[in-house]
């Protein structure tokens, strides 16, 4: 019995090889040493990790609630964070907090005529213009909260000031922009 | 190991890691939102820099809308690279520099205002002052339109210390909003008739006090609406 132990235990390459050693003398009796205190020693177990299916699925289910919070949180972060979302307005109608602010410029002959500024991000497709029945007036209204804004009008791809309304004190690319304030009432 | 166990065992942590994978795809991709869009035409270095300013700006809790506004105002005007990200790079120090003047509760309208002021050339103590009048319960909510106020008077050419003080003093005694608003109106148009800008603000803001502080001093209509000066 202890012998059919013996035996499964000594499978393998390395049974093979102790049990050569163990039948015929080792011509190096330091490797013979060193074989037999191989096969002696306890085999190691691999190294693993087991998880329930249940605590599985509720890791995973925490997970995704960790996810979904740091989402929240980073575009609740965004929204809080300067982020101007302004559409053109209908009809004099704003979301609460905000101001409906006409903007008009001549610009007899343009194909497109749209309008640029800080609330915007200056997106030159964000806030495009209606042209007026006089085919020369090129208007629209918007919604701002109360603020300082520095603005353009994009006429045919061209950048081009408001003539009429007051030059923005700084500028950091060399072309002036002209200023709306907005509100306080 | 049976194989029932087995399944069991591989499902768990398939479903375990799928899960993780999940949460940082949603965060990642929470990031790649809050992250403002920029120009296409800028070139990868700069877009990097700015990038990295960005980020920088947002750990310190300061918007970041603003800054990728300021790289598109620069590539519609045609700006080379490495003066949008000098362009990127100055406005976030001044919103930095509000942020330190005005506090940490300072809100992005209030920021934006701050940072335009420092701009214009109002001094980061004079800022703090400004704040500190602010902050008191009943001039919280003017205090942005009191800096855009204050931003326009030195657009108008009034000494950055003369119209610092005007606006504290009537941050000070509570002016509301609409006060600030009428007090732009009244100066523009003492402008307009010949007035200094200097000596308008100081005439106004005087009266104004002299209002304000007058117990049951009425306070000025607010306007119906604000529009630009080409179509008032």
């Amino acid at each position: 019995m202890s012998e059919q132990r013996e035996d499964e235990e000594l499978t393998g390459p390395l049974g093979r090889a102790t049990r050569l050693l163990q039948d015929e003398p080792s011509p190096r009796a330091e490797w013979r040493e060193a074989v037999l205190q191989a096969a002696e020693r306890p085999a190691v177990r691999p190294l693993g990790w087991r998880v329930r299916p249940a605590v599985a699925i509720a890791a995973c289910a925490a997970c995704l609630i960790t996810g979904a919070a740091i989402t929240y949180g980073v575009l609740r972060d965004r929204m809080g964070s300067g982020a101007r979302d302004v559409v053109a307005s209908e009809n004099g109608s704003v979301r609460q907090g905000q101001l409906p602010v006409r903007f008009a410029v001549e610009a007899p002959g343009a194909v497109h005529v749209s309008i640029v500024g800080d609330f915007n991000g200056w997106n030159p497709v964000g806030l495009p213009m209606h042209r007026l029945s006089d085919g020369r007036t090129w208007e629209v209204e918007v919604g701002l909260a109360p603020g300082r804004y520095a603005y353009a009008f994009v006429v045919d791809g061209r950048l081009s000031r408001d003539s009429s309304a007051p030059e923005s004190g700084t500028d950091d690319f060399g072309v002036p922009n002209s200023v709306v304030l907005v509100g306080g009432s | 190991m049976s194989p029932v166990r087995l399944v069991g065992r591989f499902t768990g942590g398939a479903v375990l890691a799928l899960g993780v994978l999940a949460a940082a795809a949603g965060s990642a991709a929470a990031q790649g939102a809050a992250q403002p869009a920029l120009p296409a035409r800028l070139g990868v270095p700069a877009r990097a820099a700015i990038v990295a300013i960005m980020d920088s700006a947002r750990d310190g809790g300061l918007p970041t809308a603003p800054l990728a506004a300021k790289a598109a105002e620069g590539v519609l005007k045609g700006a080379d690279d490495a003066r949008i990200v000098e362009a990127v790079r100055s406005l976030a120090k001044a919103l930095g520099d509000a942020r330190g003047a005005l506090g940490p509760t300072a809100d992005a309208s209030v920021l934006d205002a701050g940072a335009s002021a420092l701009r214009a050339g109002v001094t980061p103590a004079a800022l703090r002052s400004l704040g500190a009048a602010g902050a008191a319960p009943s001039a919280a909510p003017a205090l942005a339109t009191a800096l855009v106020t204050l931003v326009d008077f030195v657009a108008k050419g009034v000494p950055p210390e003369l119209a610092s003080q005007s606006i504290e003093q009537l941050l000070r005694l509570g002016a509301p909003e609409s006060r600030f608003e009428t007090l732009r109106n009244e100066v523009e148009a003492d402008i307009r008739d010949g007035q200094s800008p200097e000596a308008a603000v100081t005439t106004r803001v005087r009266t104004n006090v002299q209002q304000l502080g007058a117990p049951g001093a009425p306070h000025p209509p607010p306007s119906p609406s604000s529009v630009p000066e080409s179509t008032r």
